[in-house]
């Protein structure tokens, strides 16, 4: 069977997802990728490999998103490496050829993207504020004492949501706490802790945007039934969930690979196979370039003694002298 | 007397030039680095515009190389620019530096009160002699920004970008060399001759407008610079504004060239009628002028907290609906990182490309 | 007609002079509330994220107008008041802004004020606006010669230590009375479209009334001293709300009836960014504390605050004795 391999390495969690000729879901592997990506994918990877030799799979293109798009593409030697907001679109366009609305939160980032037509008209995407994203929500829950997972379970069963005050995560908190202390029962405060995320996320990355249903809402978060409440709520539409909706960044990354590898004269993924990645090991380093007064941390990767790429050069001197060296042999 | 200056992209080429030939020392601070971030930063208040802290670190690693004057721009506002030489100087002062501040006011009527400003900075120079050293700067400049024009033409078309890359790189710090004007037409030219030898792509590249803030539009060092990610995307950029354009029409008041700036104010009129200081007026104009020149996509650059870039800022999602133009606005803050304004970058050209597909008019170039 | 007037920014200083204008040329005059959560809310929902709090708030109040039935909306695009001045560029962008951000917008009256270089087209301003409701230009004329006299009405109040947000409530016929017990006198600075907004300040002035002082702000201040002290700094400040900050500190800083100094400045805020530098290096005798605020800022930080400058200030002076025996 022939597949594409789709790979969405985050800060928080790296995404692997296997599909076939046909956009189905063959197999879908997630890891925490815990500050380490190179370990990240290469447990990640050799999770699938078990699927990949049973099933006899020949794996025809790889496409890489994420931040850590650059690094994982080295690796795994991609076919494609493309930005989050182009993967997660792609994907959800595929599901649902006339959405006009993704949402998409993750555990420490948000987007907003629009389309038209099937295609992306605007986006937005916030790194910095982490009011709007999934980690607001694992930290009241710590304090609360409460398992995330059982959180939305317990906030649908809210009848009246506490409304929690505060565009900031710090605010947000103290008025939680403020509430808890007067007695409000923990349901109607976990519902209430869902609408300030989504409120946040509105008028944070949401600003200026017009929301028009179909919505799609995809992202780790969208697992909890308390969000998706509060955000039908909240816009007054129905929001869709797609199946795979913790891993869509990954999906939209394998279909861009396919869709290059089936517009292209050759055939030929960069994909490296088994054993360069499973075999290896990988190492990076990284260094103070001073070649000139930008004093860039160039950052090396290498794969036992061969230098396989290098990057965060502004110049680009340390990334072309690889190509050079390459042109040579 | 040894004097210096803030940087801005080349520029300190050619007042390098002017002041040399008006018989004076010239300490440019080092080129803009992380140190001159960290300095300025730690001296500056706190909620200052970013210009102001890069200038002063300026200042200080050029007194810390031997400089003792400083020559900096002034300006009646309301932009804060406008004070910016006052505030900078009160600090270096605490901090303890002997150092004498001339500040170039930009002159209320003529071109000749400038040259006359220009001639009492010089050691004993005649009005004429004055003169031709504005001139000699002035020629750097053009060579220079005909080589950025080069640059951002070559840069996304050509197969090979590190050859294009370095031709430039190698041209700058000739012009800078070069002690006659025949020497820097001729280096011009040889590097235009060499770059249009480079082997193209078939595709057309996208067209993508920037507009913004002057300093941020010029430092490459606080753009990251961002004409050149984007030429590495296979984006052709099309500024807004080069800093010869901005003199002529600011401080030359026309004199030099004739200017586009009226076009640029008329193509604001139906959205902002009215200056709001610095270059906010310019920079709706310039949305609205490259929105009539079918650029496929717009992206306004500011320092944070920019007061009439703001004012822009909140009119541009307008003028994008109307005139169904791409925009997209980045605020440049000392203190993030570039990762972040990178996969943005991209995403914006994935979008512009992707809509431009579809839209099905990507031509080959013939 | 009706005509909705903001109770951000400007009105601040000038409501007197827009109010007298309009009903003298025959129209009822509408103001939204006084700042509120919802303003708040309105205002952050429909402003860029860059802009200043003040700004976002006048959206607020903007939008609260928007759904009233009205036949216009004044948005006044203040550029300059007097020569060779500016307020900020935000101010002078305005009536655009919101035209850009709010599509709900009523019908704006704009009325450019650019007295920078002279006041002749303020003048035809004034007549182009005036022309909405009559053809009679004198009526007009007289309108704007009756709010001039209003203002001044309300200028001179601040002589009795009104600031002149309460000169306009004043002049608005309500009762209000300083409480004659204090014990220290504190110079209070900042925009008054922030420092006497009572959410956005989180009521300062009053908080500071409350703690026993005695509140001195730009305008209770002799003017032409102000100027005098504004023009010891080497270049002049080109802010007219900056330059009388700076003329207020250097004055407040050489009298010996102050206390101690506050500065209020908003993040986000371009001037208050410079000024508040120049002055923090200027004021050299006088206990001097520089509060930031925006839309996040907490009341309870503030009155602490508040309450250990007023302290320290005391005991500086050697009057906490005596403050605590009169509570004792």
């Amino acid at each position: 069977m022939n597949c594409y391999l789709g790979v969405d390495i985050g800060s928080v969690s790296s995404n692997f997802v296997l599909i076939d000729n046909e956009h189905h879901l063959i197999k879908k592997v997630y890891i925490r990728t815990q500050g380490n990506p190179v370990k990240a994918i290469k447990e990640g990877f050799s999770e699938l490999t078990d699927e990949i030799t049973q099933q006899g799979i020949t794996i025809n293109g790889v496409g890489t998103t994420g931040s850590g798009r650059y690094l994982s593409a080295v690796l795994l030697g991609a076919d494609v490496i493309k930005n989050e907001i182009t993967a997660h679109a792609v994907a959800a366009a595929h599901l649902y050829p006339d959405v006009k609305t993704i949402i998409e939160i993750g555990g420490q980032d948000s987007k907003i993207i629009i389309l038209k037509n099937g295609i992306v008209n605007d986006f937005a995407m916030n790194t910095v504020c982490a009011a709007g994203t999934g980690s607001f929500l694992d930290q009241q829950a710590s304090r609360l004492n409460i398992d995330i997972s059982d959180f939305g379970r317990r906030a649908v069963l809210s009848r009246q949501a506490v409304r929690i005050a505060g565009r900031c995560g710090v605010f947000a908190e103290s008025d939680m706490i403020h509430k808890q202390q007067m007695g409000y029962p923990m349901d109607d405060i976990i519902m209430g802790l869902c609408e300030a995320l989504v409120r946040n996320y509105l008028n944070n990355v949401g600003k200026g945007k017009k929301i028009e249903s179909p919505v799609v809402f995809q992202g780790g978060v969208a697992a909890n039934a308390g969000l998706r409440k509060a955000f039908a709520k909240i816009l007054g539409m129905p929001v869709n969930i797609p199946e795979h909706y913790d891993v869509m960044g990954a999906i939209g990354a394998a279909m861009l690979a396919m869709e290059k590898m089936q517009c292209s004269r050759d055939n030929n993924t960069q994909f490296r196979g088994d054993e360069f990645i499973l075999q290896g090991s990988f190492k990076t380093s990284s260094h103070e370039c001073q070649g000139c007064p930008n004093i860039c941390e160039v950052v090396c990767i290498k794969r036992d003694r061969e230098i396989l790429a290098y990057w965060g050069d502004r110049c680009k001197k340390w990334e072309n002298s690889l190509n050079e060296k390459n042109h040579a042999v | 007397m040894k004097i210096t200056f803030p940087h801005m992209g080349n520029m300190h080429i050619a007042v390098k030039a002017l002041l040399e030939r008006l018989r004076l020392e010239v300490v440019p601070p080092p080129p803009i680095s992380k140190r001159t971030f960290e300095i300025g930063i730690r001296h500056s208040p706190e909620f200052a515009c970013m210009p102001l802290k890069i200038n002063l670190g300026n200042f200080i690693e050029a007194l810390e190389n031997g400089a003792d004057t400083i020559v900096m721009a002034g300006g009646w506002g309301p932009c804060r620019f406008g004070y910016y030489a006052q505030v900078e100087r009160d600090i270096l002062e605490s901090l303890g530096y002997q150092f004498k501040m001339i500040i170039l006011e930009a002159p209320d009527s003529r071109a000749y009160d400038l040259v006359k400003q220009i001639k009492s900075l010089g050691e004993n120079v005649s009005f004429w002699e004055a003169l031709k050293a504005i001139n000699y700067g002035w020629s750097k400049l053009g060579a220079l920004e005909a080589l950025e024009k080069q640059l951002d033409y070559y840069l996304p078309r050509a197969r090979d970008k590190a050859r294009i890359e370095k031709i430039y790189n190698i041209a700058v710090e000739n012009i800078d060399r070069a002690v006659s004007k025949a020497e820097v037409y001729e280096i011009e030219e040889q590097s235009v001759k060499e770059m249009s030898k480079a082997e193209m792509k078939i595709d057309l590249p996208l067209k993508i407008g920037i507009v913004g803030e002057i300093y941020t539009m010029f430092e490459p060092a606080v753009n990251y610079d961002i004409y050149r990610l984007l030429g590495r995307m296979d984006v052709e950029v099309i500024r807004s504004a080069y800093l010869s354009d901005w003199l002529n029409d600011h401080i030359l008041k026309g004199y030099i060239k004739k200017s586009i700036r009226p076009d640029i104010i008329a193509c604001a009129r139906p959205y902002l009628n009215y200056e709001v200081g610095g270059h906010g007026l310019e920079t709706v104009g310039n949305t609205v002028r490259f929105a009539h020149m079918h650029l496929d996509g717009i992206v306004q650059i500011g320092p944070l907290t920019c007061m009439p870039e703001i004012v822009a800022q909140s009119i541009i999602p307008q003028i994008s609906a109307q005139e169904g133009v791409p925009c997209m606005t980045l605020w440049l803050d000392e203190l993030a990182g570039t990762a972040g304004l990178i996969t943005r970058l991209e995403a914006f050209v994935d979008m512009v490309h992707r809509q431009k597909l579809k839209a099905g008019n990507y031509q080959k170039e013939a | 007609m009706r005509v909705g007037i903001p109770k951000g920014l400007f009105y601040h200083y000038y409501f007197p002079l827009w109010k007298t204008f309009f009903q003298d040329l025959g129209a009822e005059v509408v103001t939204s509330a006084a700042t509120n959560r919802r303003t708040v809310e309105r205002g952050i929902e429909s402003a860029v994220d860059e802009a200043c709090f003040p700004i976002k708030v006048y959206y607020g109040h903007v939008r609260e107008l928007c759904r009233q039935k009205l036949d216009y909306i004044f948005i006044p695009r203040l550029v300059s008041v007097e020569y060779r001045s500016y307020i900020c560029p935000k101010f002078m962008g305005l009536p655009d802004m919101l035209k850009a951000g709010l599509p709900e917008l009523l019908p704006v009256i704009e009325l450019t004020v650019d007295v920078s270089k002279n006041d002749r087209q303020l003048k035809q301003d004034i007549i182009r606006v005036g022309k909405i409701f009559t053809n009679n230009k004198n009526q007009i004329n007289r309108a704007y010669q009756h709010g001039l006299d209003e203002l001044s009405k309300c200028k001179n109040l601040c002589r009795e230590g009104y600031n002149i947000s309460e000169a306009i409530q004043i002049w608005e016929g309500e009762q209000l009375e300083l409480s004659p017990n204090y014990d220290l006198n504190i110079g209070v600075l900042g925009h008054g479209y922030s420092l006497y907004d009572h959410t956005i300040s989180m009521n300062i002035i009053e908080r500071l009334r409350k703690m026993d002082c005695r509140v001195f702000v730009a305008e209770t201040l002799d003017q032409e001293e102000i100027e005098r002290q504004a023009a010891q700094i080497p270049k002049k400040v080109f802010w007219t709300l900056g330059r009388m900050m700076v003329g207020s500190a250097l004055y407040m800083d050489s009298h010996d009836q102050f206390d101690g100094i506050i500065y209020l400045a908003c993040f986000g805020c371009g001037p208050d960014s410079m000024i508040g530098e120049v002055i923090e290096r200027k004021v050299k005798n006088k206990p001097f504390m520089f509060i930031t605020i925006d839309e996040h800022t907490g009341e309870a930080g503030m009155v602490t605050r508040l309450e250990a400058f007023c302290d320290m200030l005391r005991r500086r002076a050697g009057k906490y004795e005596d403050y605590i025996s009169s509570y004792g």
